[in-house]
């Protein structure tokens, strides 16, 4: 039954690529960075083996492996999307009991590029331990990653089906993304933190952490083999029932989470607000947008970008990156290395426009039955948007200047910081009606089709550096002018950020007005 | 902006001529020719995937033909796109709208979308709220709508800025009884006023009821179409619908087990 599963996933999957040519060239580079992320796990893990060293052996399988597990947990949820081809809910009717699909959705769930990459990767372990152990170990080290490519895969179908199915109203379930969104954005600086944390901690503090984690379910699995090459193995079994123990309250779990997950989310109440007083166009168009189709699309978009959650939780996502990054590197970096973090972040607003449109689906269609001009639609959309991104960066680098004591320096730094926005955003507007791809029709703000998540990362990307080079030339002359660039960088910095923006609409515009319906046929 | 030449009012309302369009390999229209006259209410009819949504995607804009030509009024839709907007009011299929906006911004969206002046706006989307009953001061947005809610919304925004045609796919899909009967009501008043409506749908009974104009499309083609009474003869719409589309209505030996 669950061979079914598998040849199921298996089948969409082809379809998918028979789609088109540009699915075929992002599975190939799906597929390659997978290649590459396997080879390079694989040399890491196996590397102390190979050496003899046994403590680093040990280290590097507990650390290693714990991470391993936490980004099963959190990569979906925040790069990649999770992969809902096998939707629960579309099992509903079926006659399957619950044990059968969940084999099959397990079964189906194995198969992939990053659990394959995953595999591959820890089989250096299983190198190691044998090359430390002899054959013994590193057929206990062979049981152990496979256990906890099991571990993996279950514990990220546990919590996103859990995450998207417990909360069944959509105004608790926007609420809890918004949450999810901030938690997980926090970790990236978290992970930052302990680096640095890291750097300053000595030798024999790291052993103990991960001596710790080698026994919590997180690095239980990777360190099995390795006990064996110690002498250890009595703390096999006790490993192995702690790993297989976990598997099975997650597996429990998520069974729990199933029965909702296909019974799908319920709608909420009714209005529960007083009445507006106010006229239908006084509701749309707050008062400082003028009352005319630019005000009305501006509107919309200021409004979505709060009530949509998938784009929450990008703004979420992006604030918390823009305020926390700066606020780690700032022990060792200058004024100079700051405007240059900035800029990334600028930039990285910008990105948040890549896929504008794929956020809209077909509700589009009403814009091109309208006949909206391409470069009013464009323009509106980055006003809409930049009514909460310019004031973030303003503050972010306002509060950079006052924590790194460089007061004087923040108007210039800010004219670059606008100048990166601009040119970020000169070079996603095209892309954003050239490449945009379809969102799929499901509740979790995070859910990719398979194949959008390497377009999503390729395209921002790309956005990213070239905003970056595109700023290179402002940087260096306020590097070289250093003084006289206090006084004119911002207004030089908002002038080019403009100009850049200008340029952009000026591409992105016609071409818009040549694939409307194209551009909705793409992501509706 | 060339000046437009004076239409006479013998242009149809809506006029294609060869249209095709292909997915993949797929024909899903293929080559249809289709004259809406002006002031008509005009009743596409056809089975499931007969390409009724198609051809009107393509015949408001919103679908690329691979070839022919779609006029509303006499401007060409896609060699003057403006010119043949401005003149559609459009209930697109399955009614995705800008669904996290409230009712009353949906409309003034879409009001300020066509161009219009503001107090217009509001003026015009009290009244529609006030007629449809969806309530001018109702914050609940359209994403907590009842089906039956979504689709008066929708026309609502359709009729808005008062267009000459209105292009609606399946109105009175998911729509309760009462609600059924006052889009009926708004949609009769309009084609009175020297409105022209075109509607998709595969229920007979109620294009039987409104429609002076049928065409009745399958696997891609019109199979029939003109006057109602012409199309219908002295024969219930149903009967004619069967025989043109061709299916088969009654089971035979199968299914014994029922």
């Amino acid at each position: 039954m669950a061979v079914r599963f598998v040849r199921l996933k298996l089948r969409l999957f082809a379809g998918g690529l028979r789609a088109g040519g540009w699915r075929v060239g992002l599975f190939v580079i799906g597929s390659l960075l997978g290649v590459f992320a396997a080879v390079l796990g694989y040399v890491l893990f196996s590397l102390p083996g190979l050496f003899g060293e046994q403590r680093t052996a040990e280290l590097i399988a507990a650390a290693g492996g714990s991470l391993i597990v936490l980004g099963w947990v959190f990569l979906p949820l925040l790069y990649f999307g999770v992969d809902e081809s096998l939707d629960p809910a579309r099992f509903a009717l079926l006659p399957l009991r619950r044990p059968v699909l969940l084999r099959g959705l397990f079964a189906a769930a194995l198969v992939g590029i990053p659990p394959l990459a995953t595999y591959a990767a820890t089989l250096g372990l299983v190198h190691s331990a044998t090359a430390l152990g002899g054959v013994a170990a590193g057929v206990t080290e062979l049981a152990g990653v496979t256990l906890g490519l099991g571990l993996c895969v279950a514990l990220s179908r546990a919590m996103t089906s859990a995450f998207a199915t417990g909360l069944r109203s959509r105004r608790s379930r926007d609420r809890a993304t918004v949450v999810l969104a901030c938690t997980a954005a926090l970790l990236g600086p978290i992970q930052l933190g302990a680096a640095s944390a890291a750097e300053n901690a000595d030798w024999r503090g790291i052993a103990r952490v991960t001596g710790v984690l080698a026994w919590t379910p997180l690095g239980a699995p990777y360190s099995l083999g390795l006990d064996v090459a110690a002498g250890r193995a009595w703390a096999v079994p006790v490993k192995v029932l702690i790993v297989a123990g976990s598997i099975a309250l997650l597996l429990w779990w998520w069974s729990a989470t199933l029965e909702r997950a296909m019974l799908g989310a319920a709608g909420s109440a009714g209005s529960r607000q007083r009445a507006s007083t106010r006229t239908p166009v006084g509701q749309l168009v707050p008062r400082w947008l003028p009352r005319t189709r630019f005000g009305a699309l501006a509107a919309r978009e200021t409004r979505y970008w709060w009530r949509e959650t998938r784009r929450r939780t990008t703004l979420i996502s992006f604030a918390v990156v823009g305020v926390f990054v700066p606020l780690l590197l700032l022990n060792d970096a200058s004024e100079f290395g700051l405007g240059a973090m900035l800029v990334f972040i600028a930039a990285l607003g910008a990105v948040s426009l890549a896929n504008q449109f794929g956020f809209d689906r077909s509700a589009y269609a009403a814009n091109v039955v309208a006949g909206v001009p391409g470069r009013v639609e464009l323009a509106s959309r980055v006003a809409g948007f930049s009514v909460y991104v310019l004031p973030a960066l303003l503050v972010i680098t306002v509060v950079m200047g006052v924590v790194g004591d460089w007061l004087a320096g923040v108007p210039a730094v800010f004219g670059t910081v606008v100048a990166a926005y601009g040119a970020g955003l000169a070079i996603v507007l095209p892309l954003s009606v050239r490449a945009a791809y379809a969102l799929p029709d499901s509740t979790s703000p995070f859910a990719m089709n398979s194949g959008a998540g390497p377009a999503k990362a390729l395209l921002s990307l790309a956005a990213l550096v070239g905003a970056a080079l595109a700023t290179l030339p402002l940087q260096l002359v306020g590097w070289l002018l250093a003084d006289v660039w206090r006084w004119v960088g911002l207004p030089i910095g908002i002038a080019y950020g403009i100009g850049a923006l200008a340029l952009g609409l000026r591409l992105a515009g016609p071409l818009l007005d040549r694939r409307m319906p194209e551009l909705l046929a793409t992501i509706s | 902006m060339t000046i437009p030449q004076q239409r006479g009012h013998a242009d149809p309302a809506l006029e294609l001529r060869g249209l095709v369009k292909r997915f993949d390999r797929k024909v899903a229209v293929a080559g249809i020719d289709l004259d809406v006259p002006a002031g008509s209410f005009f009743g596409l009819l056809g089975p499931n995937g007969a390409g009724k949504t198609t051809t009107l995607s393509m015949a408001v804009g919103l679908l690329r033909p691979d070839a022919g030509q779609a006029r509303i009024l006499g401007y060409d839709v896609w060699a003057d796109p403006p010119a043949a907007k401005s003149r559609i009011g459009v209930l697109p299929d399955g009614v995705r709208l800008f669904d996290r906006l409230t009712g009353p911004e949906l409309l003034a969206y879409h009001g300020l979308l066509r161009g219009m002046p503001a107090d217009v706006v509001d003026r015009r989307s009290g009244e529609l709220l006030d007629v449809l009953e969806l309530g001018a001061g109702n914050r609940t947005l359209v994403v907590d709508y009842s089906a039956g809610m979504k689709k008066k919304i929708g026309l609502a925004c359709a009729l808005l800025h008062a267009p000459r045609l209105l292009v609606l796919d399946e109105p009175f899909e998911a729509v309760d009884p009462v609600s059924a009967a006052l889009i009926r009501d708004i949609l009769q008043r309009y084609v009175s006023g020297g409105g022209t409506v075109v509607f998709s749908s595969h229920v007979m009974a109620v294009v039987e009821r409104l429609c002076s104009h049928v065409a009745i499309m399958a696997g891609g083609v019109i199979r029939a179409g003109g006057p109602l009474a012409g199309v219908r003869g002295d024969r219930s719409l149903e009967d004619v619908f069967v025989e043109v589309v061709g299916g088969r209505t009654a089971t035979g030996s199968e299914l014994a087990w029922l």
